[in-house]
């Protein structure tokens, strides 16, 4: 079944079929008139639309805003919690003393915190850095401190027997036995990360995808708020994409993540 | 063949005893093992003999008696485990250098490296990750990180036990054939003791936590299995293992 699944154009062409078919839906159903333009355009009319905000440059500085904001994010609160997971990881007496505090902290959504940011920060980036930060950070420090704690304790016998150091045992152990579960948390964190800056953007900000949403809801233009939907979509598949190629790069080792 | 012989060293044990807490697990062991030889421990489950081959080979400590050991002081003294432990992320050759130790890398260290991947049969999957391998080339890379840096003493913890019985018997002629051109002195442990006899020099039997056999093997190498001589050392160590009881023989 899985060596005829993956070979051939009919069974490449076959994850794309049910899209193309919504979208061939969509745009007959808008072009017969039944779905009228101000609930739902016309897939021609995001089309155009994109046209447009490309060629007044918009859409360029509105999606550079945005990405910022969201790497920025991520590589704060992904580093935090990257650090926090190897520590508690490696020690208990960190654990004790942190862990306990980060997951009572870690049941609260984090989104309920947007009127005391606000209150905090204003409308400002800092306070989009923040949330997101705050968002991606927990699932990368529970996968990163997950995954050092289930390192094969015979392996790290191993390395003590052949006289590894600490730092080579982290380097050569540790770590890449860890990094599978580390990856599982940055996919999650991808996820994280859109949502609280979509949020994020549409309740406060004057710039990114999220704000270009907002402003054309008050002039009822539906087709650019359908495509800063749409643009949030591609911009998750290709962080996903990103984290897949990773992955194979770096789990080639493992026969669950070798090519597909 | 291709590695250099490097010598084997000599084990020697003086009314040793190893207890954790109040629970005795050896006592009285005096055993001399000249450089080079190799010595098979068998015995029942939980009678020490895993117990006495840490002991020996420096993983843990006696608590009465004297253990003299030259390749301790030279970390010359390796093991490979029943479970071939190797990093999953590693190459097979980035996995035999991790038996070089730290800081041994570069030119000298690979043709170390590849003479001894030639001498364990792997010459050519150098490359390949662990999970491409079949078991028995796992254990090969184990036997190799074990041995590429030429110890004087090895010990073997049930090294075949998770094996099927045709890779067993390519293995124990593998495992002969490395002995033979590295003279390293071999200490192993098996439950199997056909595999005992075929391989040991000498074969030790462990009861209760005290040597009750120690049994010289003068057989021609390679030994043939089924031969009178084979058979009739065979059935003396199960006599001593087991008594006179014939359904426990049977069993084995």
């Amino acid at each position: 079944m899985a060596a005829t699944a993956s070979e051939g154009p009919f069974s490449r062409a076959l994850p794309w079929l049910v899209p193309l078919a919504l979208i061939i839906l969509w745009q007959v159903s808008s072009s017969l008139g039944w779905l009228p333009p101000n609930i739902l355009p016309a897939p021609t009319a995001v089309l155009q639309a994109a046209w447009v905000k490309l060629q007044d440059g918009s859409l360029v500085d509105n999606l550079g805003v945005s990405f910022a904001r969201a790497m920025s994010g991520l590589i704060i609160g992904g580093a935090i919690g990257f650090s926090l997971g190897l520590l508690n990881g490696l020690s208990k007496q960190a654990e004790m003393l942190l862990d306990p505090t980060l997951q009572m902290i870690r049941n609260i959504p984090h989104l309920a915190l947007i009127p005391l940011v606000i209150i905090w920060f204003g409308i400002g980036e800092s306070a989009r850095l923040f949330l997101v930060a705050l968002g991606v950070f927990f699932p990368i420090y529970l996968n990163t401190l997950h995954g050092v704690r289930n390192v094969d304790p015979q392996l790290i016998e191993m390395g003590r027997i052949y006289g590894m150091n600490n730092r080579t045992l982290f380097l050569k152990v540790i770590l890449p036995g860890a990094l599978p579960s580390i990856f599982v948390g940055l996919r999650f964190a991808l996820g994280v990360m859109w949502l609280t800056l979509i949020v994020a953007e549409t309740i406060a900000a004057n710039s990114g995808i999220g704000h270009m949403a907002m402003a054309a809801r008050e002039f009822m233009q539906t087709d650019i708020v359908v495509l800063s939907i749409v643009i949030y979509a591609i911009l998750g598949k290709l962080a996903d994409s990103a984290t897949r190629a990773l992955e194979r790069k770096f789990l080639a080792w493992n026969p669950a993540y070798a090519k597909v | 063949m291709s590695s250099q012989p490097t010598g084997g060293s000599r084990v020697s044990l003086k009314d040793v005893k190893k207890a954790f807490g109040s629970n005795v697990v050896l006592e009285g062991i005096d055993l001399e093992i000249p450089a080079g030889q190799f010595v098979s421990i068998v015995g029942k489950s939980g009678c020490g003999k895993s117990t006495l081959l840490r002991l020996m080979i420096g993983l843990d400590s006696v608590t009465a008696g004297v253990l003299d050991a030259p390749a301790l002081k030279e970390q010359a003294a390796r093991i490979v485990f029943q479970e071939p432990r190797l990093l999953p992320w590693a190459s097979v050759k980035d996995n035999v250098a991790v038996g070089l130790g730290e800081g041994q890398s570069g030119k000298a260290a690979d043709q170390q490296a590849a003479a001894i991947l030639e001498e364990v049969g792997l010459k050519g999957r150098e490359g390949l990750w662990p999970s491409q391998l079949s078991g028995g080339m796992r254990q090969r890379v184990a036997l190799a990180r074990a041995l590429v840096s030429q110890p004087t003493l090895l010990a073997l913890d049930e090294p075949l036990g998770a094996l099927d019985a045709l890779t067993r018997i390519d293995m124990q002629a593998l495992l002969e054939g490395a002995w033979q051109d590295l003279g390293f002195t071999a200490l192993m442990v098996t439950h199997d003791v056909g595999e005992a006899v075929a391989l040991g020099d000498r074969v030790i039997l462990i009861d209760h936590g005290q040597v009750v056999l120690d049994l010289p093997v003068n057989l021609p190498r390679p030994r043939k299995r089924g031969t009178p001589e084979f058979a009739a050392l065979e059935g003396q160590i199960l006599d001593k293992l087991f008594g006179d009881d014939p359904r426990a023989r049977e069993a084995h």
